[in-house]
């Protein structure tokens, strides 16, 4: 039984213990992406390495053994800064973006591919579910949205962009029983939300699914805010607001109108609830009594977390400046939700804020007719109601979409490491990129050899399964690709590892199609 | 079709069908088709076990496998190190030029010639070298180009070269020693030998004519040293075969009188008219002092090279003669195996092959390892480009290196033997196979040899291009099929190597210096050297030197020494800046530091590595950045490609380097440049990835002038093509030629006027430069 330190901790371990594994067992968890229990491990990554302080060597801890006197740094700065450089060299040469264009161009970062494959299969429910994640009024925003994701829609480079808004707007219309998300455990806290426009409605929405009690107080005799003015100029039903605000109260929502909150019951709103959200629009008629600060555009709050300068009082939306964009209040109001949701749980508000997303640019005219592969050609589909679209009108335009997204987005190694570590995917990217190649004829699996990080996991694999082709190395050093013998087809060389490959893969090269 | 599936059937018939012989027959294949047929691939995955998967990853990992098929003849070009100092890329362009080729394309149209460049030919002193098949052309000036394609054209088919044997009686009047490395043979040693040995018979003289291997003194050859008996020798040197009847009957009579009052004619002339015999050649006595030759040998300690000069390399009673397998019968009848490693160890002697691990200790572990078998391997896998050791050792001495191995398998155990030669060194592969099969014969190898209980079996495996294979678990990975690929170490090859078995891996110089330390004793070793480093080391000495050539130096000797002393300082009257050591795992050591003795700790503590021994001189015109982009550039392509950062990191220094060498760099790169080298070194598993920064971090730390100059858009050795101008000054006589030659028509030429250079045009090839009588082209 060695006995070895890691960071200071001493451990014994089994004889043969891998050094990963070891700092594994006292809780210490090394990153690492081309480790796979099971396999050879012989190590590719190096993202991984931990340092000996014995004689300064870094070494990848997945395929170091661990030995009697060993003593090695997990986390100081050397090693930290050592791992992600080696992250950020992959990813100078992984093309391939994480999330499509048009989702990171929405404020609300609705996860807009996912909803339109559902919705290309005729899966409406299930497009709903993925819109509602993010978006608390989809019926609403599918009539009002500015639609910032359709104009970096890289189908524009083709034809048209892709119908977004209007996709967004038929997943709502077609809901068959009410789809209300699944709420967190009751966490016992209450949250007032003041004003009932769509920064407050949408702050009330996600905190009633986080589990707590939310009451909106509305000082008009009607519920929606601003959302009157598109009423008025006939950008949206009135059956719509009602409808979804009628669905915001069967999950849970309390509603107050002709609530004023003014001087003389503001102490009492604040003692009986644990926090407060002010969400009362533009103009600070409505709070200058309350003894916040405001500042030139409005209300005075954390730019990050949305809080006041009084604990427990947070403000949202046009109340702090000014939206034009009714998705970008419905966003804020997720946002501080957030925020608050962190405060009632952990004592302090947080930021949201997004996770490590690699981008490669503008696609080549090449890399056009490689993501049109998955997709259908013909013009934008123009809906013939001003309802919107028919379900097959909607089906037939939401196959449009390229698929911009990765198919590994919840479960790239190379993404966690580089949001771990916060890295710069544009620090070495100063050399030609290679054009972007997507391979969709496999029933199971899509394979894009570009974003391989050739750690050779899938080759080992094929090997392992005895697949007749299976998959190697071509050339060596930088431009060492791990592909197919012979040039043969992705479906000749994976015939039964299909499946274990994409969920070994660390990156986006071999993902499973369902994804 | 069928003939080539038949084919393939036969090799497989006499190769075999094993997973592990991947490499040897994708060797015969292509040394049938000159590429890898699809087909033919196809067919040995079909009736062997080798999967498609295999020989996909193999014979796309190693540089000799072609899978396209090539031109009738293939011209290489050299763009080792001593050729890229002295234009090998003007002359690769040159002939791309010359050939018609477009971007992409390395055949020319009528697939006559196949344009290709080599890592190293190993000729470094006659650099640039370019081959085309078998025939070397040196000293290639981007000019030249044009003619050596049409004297290669002009060439008969030449057979093989047959070796004529003097056999008129007579008492032999003394002897005649020719050297024959693949350096002299490339100046045109064989063509001197035909044509004395032509001169001999006509003449009928009676001398004995003996081959023998690399001279060591690459810088004058085509070499022959008279040895007549109760005279003293006499070495020619440079000498043109249209010379050598001249020679002769200087130094011999001939039998019939005629003959005989010919010489003395020629005598008699000569003595008239050639004051210095003749022109190009030069004659020197090996025991006068002061002569370039004597001056090149003073200092030099030949252990590794013993008896050269003197010595056949494939005459084995010769070897046997001068001391051969003494040590080993000694280490057979007198030493046990401990005492054997005791003696290694008491000599200090460490690995030769870079990193200098104690040889001893290396011994000890494969010794003490419990295995039913184990191995031994010499590294003969040179790689290093502007190194050329390890080749004219296996030519030269390939008993020598048998007889190393021997000893070594012997104390250690092992049973059988691998000798992994570069598939780029032919000769050497050939001399090491005439004495493996002469030692055979003579029960050297084999069953019981000599007698005794111990048995060994040593075979050839030829490399098939790779230079990470000259890390030994990458080695060993190829000898047993595989992709080149190191692994972390530890388990080491003394514990798991070849086939996981305990295996005893040397480089080839180390075990030429076995038998001297055996049969010397240990004290004879290590009284030569530092404290920490003992014996000798080979360096092959070329660049921009009077005379270059591969010399045997006792460790500790000082940079200073060897430029000065041994090589005759810095050709061409130009400034000595900087020297290149253990090529592209080693550093850049400047001009100011040349009192830094050549141990193993000295060159690392200065940032540089003993490396496999290339040692090149740079003088004021070498970029920096440029030496330091071209050692990059050859580690890049040369990675395995396994770990980050030697495959991506390596490629993005070379970026940055290439932004600096034109112009594009900024200061905030060189951080960059810097923190990127050092996290490349700490963060790959294998010798190569940790060494590849060196000549970057080398040149950073004492030419960082010189790259901050860069970014201010100045090269100042006038080298990097982006940053520099071609102007013709004054002492222009309008005599055209420039122009005449001009590849883009850039000069603007009136006969007898001032000639102009437009600079848009041009392409920095650098003829007008190298054809200008008067010196009127200039770099600015």
């Amino acid at each position: 039984m060695p006995k070895l330190t890691i960071d200071n901790i001493a451990i014994n371990v089994p004889e043969g213990t891998t050094v990963l594994n070891a700092a594994r067992s006292i809780g210490i968890d090394i990153p690492s992406m081309c480790y796979l229990e099971g396999c050879s491990n012989h190590p590719t990554c190096m993202v991984c390495m931990v340092r000996n302080n014995n004689n300064q060597q870094m070494l990848p801890s997945c395929a170091t053994v661990a030995t009697e006197g060993m003593n090695l740094a997990s986390d100081d700065a050397e090693v930290f800064e050592a791992r992600k450089e080696a992250i950020e060299l992959l990813l100078s040469d992984h093309v391939g973006d994480c999330e499509a264009p048009c989702r990171v161009a929405c404020p609300a970062y609705m996860d807009i591919p996912k909803m339109n494959r559902f919705i290309a299969d005729g899966n409406f429910d299930e497009a709903l579910k993925i819109v509602k994640e993010e978006i608390a009024l989809p019926g609403i925003l599918g009539h009002i949205c500015s639609a910032p994701c359709e104009k970096v829609c890289r189908r524009k480079d083709v034809d048209q962009a892709v119908s977004i808004c209007l996709l967004k707007r038929i997943s709502a219309d077609e809901e068959s029983t009410i789809y209300l998300p699944e709420k967190k455990n009751a966490s016992g806290k209450k949250v007032a939300v003041i004003g009932s426009g769509p920064a407050g409605l949408s702050a009330a929405y996600h905190l009633v699914k986080d589990g707590h009690a939310c009451e909106v107080f509305e000082k008009e005799n009607r519920l929606g805010g601003s959302l009157f003015d598109s009423l008025e100029k006939g950008e949206l039903p009135e059956n719509i607001l009602t409808k979804e605000i009628e669905i915001l109260t069967q999950f849970g929502v309390i509603f107050h109108t002709n609530k004023n909150i003014d001087k003389g019951n503001w102490e009492q709103i604040k003692s009986s609830f644990n926090a407060v959200i002010l969400s009362t629009g533009s103009g600070l008629e409505n709070v200058e009594d309350l003894d916040l600060k405001s500042t030139k555009t409005g209300l005075r709050v954390d730019r990050d977390t949305f809080a006041t300068d009084q604990a427990g009082i947070f403000a949202t939306g046009s109340v702090i400046r000014t939206q034009k964009m009714a998705v970008k209040a419905v966003a804020m109001g997720k946002e501080t939700a957030w925020s608050v949701d962190e405060f009632l749980r952990n004592g302090e508000g947080k930021g949201t804020k997004r996770v490590f997303n690699s981008r490669f640019g503008t696609l080549r005219k090449e890399e056009l007719s490689e993501y049109l592969k998955e997709s259908v050609t013909g013009d934008r589909v123009q809906a013939k109601s001003v309802k919107g679209f028919t379900k097959e009108e909607a089906m037939q335009e939401a196959a449009r979409c390229l698929h911009c997204d990765c198919r590994k987005l919840d479960n790239c190694k190379l993404r966690v490491c580089a949001d771990i570590h916060n890295a710069d995917r544009r620090r070495f990217s100063f050399g030609e990129r290679n054009n972007a190649v997507k391979y969709f004829n496999h029933e199971s699996i899509v394979y894009e050899p570009e974003k391989c990080i050739k750690c050779g996991l899938c080759i080992e694999i094929t090997r392992k399964y005895k697949e007749e082709t299976g998959l190697t190395n071509i050339g060596r050093g930088f431009t060492v690709k791990v592909a197919v013998p012979f040039n043969q087809d992705i479906n000749k060389a994976l015939t039964v590892a299909a499946k274990e490959c994409a969920v070994a893969c660390p990156t986006g090269a071999l993902s499973l199609r369902s994804n | 079709m069928e003939k080539m599936i038949d084919f393939v059937d036969e090799v497989l018939a006499e190769i075999g069908k094993e997973p592990d012989m991947v490499i040897p027959i994708l060797q015969a294949i292509q040394g049938k088709y000159n590429y890898l047929p699809e087909l033919a691939l196809k067919r040995v995955c079909e009736t062997t076990a080798i999967t498609e998967a295999q020989i996909t990853g193999i014979s796309t990992f190693y540089s000799q496998f072609r899978h396209q098929p090539v031109g009738k003849h293939i011209i290489r070009v050299c763009v080792g190190t001593a050729c890229h100092v002295k234009g090998a890329k003007q002359v690769f362009d040159g002939f791309r030029r010359e050939l018609g080729l477009e971007k992409g394309v390395d055949t020319d149209s009528q697939k006559l010639f196949t344009l290709e460049e080599v890592a190293c030919l190993g000729c470094c002193t006659l650099a640039p070298v370019v081959q085309i098949d078998d025939v070397t052309y040196g000293h290639v000036e981007t000019g030249k180009v044009a003619e050596i394609i049409e004297d290669f054209k002009n060439l008969a088919p030449s057979e093989e070269k047959i070796v004529r044997e003097v056999t008129e009686e007579g008492i032999s009047q003394g002897e005649i020693r020719i050297g024959l490395g693949s350096c002299c043979i490339a100046s045109g040693s064989s063509g001197v030998k035909e044509e004395l040995e032509k001169t001999l018979a006509n003449n009928k003289i009676k001398v004995d004519v003996k081959q023998v291997g690399c001279v060591g003194i690459c810088n004058q050859v085509p070499m022959m040293e008279i040895q007549k008996n109760g005279e003293e020798a006499v070495i020619y040197t440079k000498i043109n075969s249209n010379e050598v009847g001249e020679i002769i009957e200087k130094h011999f009579r001939s039998k019939n009188w005629i003959d005989r009052f010919k010489n003395r004619f020629y005598n008699y002339a000569e003595n008239l008219t050639f004051s210095d015999i003749p022109k190009i050649s030069n004659r020197y006595n090996p025991q006068e002092e002061n002569t370039p030759i004597a001056e090149f040998l003073k200092g030099q300690i030949n252990i590794a090279t013993e008896y050269r000069g003197e010595i056949m390399p494939s005459d084995f009673e010769e070897y046997k003669e001068k001391n051969g397998f003494v040590a080993f019968q000694k280490c057979l009848n007198e030493f046990t195996a401990d005492e054997i490693i005791s003696e290694i160890e008491k000599s200090g002697l460490k690995g030769r092959g870079g990193a200098g691990f104690p040889s001893a200790i290396k011994w000890k572990m494969v010794q003490n390892a419990k295995s039913d078998q184990k191995y031994i391997i010499c590294n003969g896998d040179e790689g290093d480009p502007g190194a050329f050791m390890d080749r004219m050792l296996l030519e030269s001495y390939p008993f020598r290196i048998i007889e190393g191995i021997l000893i070594g398998a012997y104390a250690v155990g092992a049973t059988e033997g691998r000798l992994y030669i570069r598939a780029e060194y032919p000769l050497a592969v050939k001399r090491i196979r005439e004495g493996l099969k002469i030692c055979k014969e003579k029960g050297l190898l084999g069953k019981n040899i000599l007698g005794s209980d111990f048995s060994f079996d040593l075979k050839i495996f030829e490399g098939a291009g790779a230079f990470v294979c000259g890390e030994e678990t990458a080695l060993i990975a190829s000898i047993e099929g595989k992709r080149g690929i190191p692994q972390l170490r530890p388990p080491y090859p003394a514990e798991k190597g070849l086939w996981n078995k305990p295996t005893l891996i040397n480089n080839t110089e180390t075990f030429s210096l076995i038998p001297y330390i055996i049969r010397n004793g240990a004290e004879a070793f290590s009284k030569i050297g530092t404290e920490k480093s003992k014996g000798t080391k080979v360096f092959a000495l070329a660049g921009k030197i009077n005379r270059g050539g591969l010399i045997e130096v006792p460790m500790g000797i000082t940079i200073k020494q060897i430029v000065e002393e041994i090589g005759g300082g810095i050709a061409n009257g130009k400034q000595f800046k900087a020297v290149q050591i253990g090529g592209p795992s080693g550093g850049c050591i400047p001009a100011s530091m040349s009192d830094t003795a050549i141990d193993f700790d000295s060159l690392k503590e200065v940032g540089a590595m003993m490396g496999s021994g290339g040692l090149i001189v740079l003088d004021e015109s070498d970029c920096m950045v440029d030496i330091a982009h071209y050692f990059l550039s050859f580690t890049q392509e040369e990675s395995c490609g396994r770990c980050t950062f030697c495959r991506i990191g390596t490629q993005r220094m070379l970026e940055i380097l290439e932004k600096i060498k034109t112009g594009k760099g900024k200061l905030s790169d060189l951080d960059l440049l810097e923190k990127l080298a050092i996290n490349t070194k700490k963060g790959s598993i294998c010798g190569l990835g940790k060494t590849a920064p060196n000549p970057v971090l080398s040149t950073l730390k004492y030419f960082r002038h010189e790259y901050e100059a860069h970014i201010k858009g100045e090269c100042p050795s006038g080298k990097c093509e982006e940053l520099i101008r071609y102007e013709i000054n004054d002492n222009c006589t309008g005599c055209t030629k420039c122009a005449q030659r001009c590849p883009v028509d850039a000069i603007e030429a009136k006969p007898y006027e001032l000639h102009k250079v437009d600079n848009e045009l041009c392409i920095k090839c650098d003829i007008c430069k190298q054809i200008c009588p008067v010196d009127a082209v200039e770099i600015k």
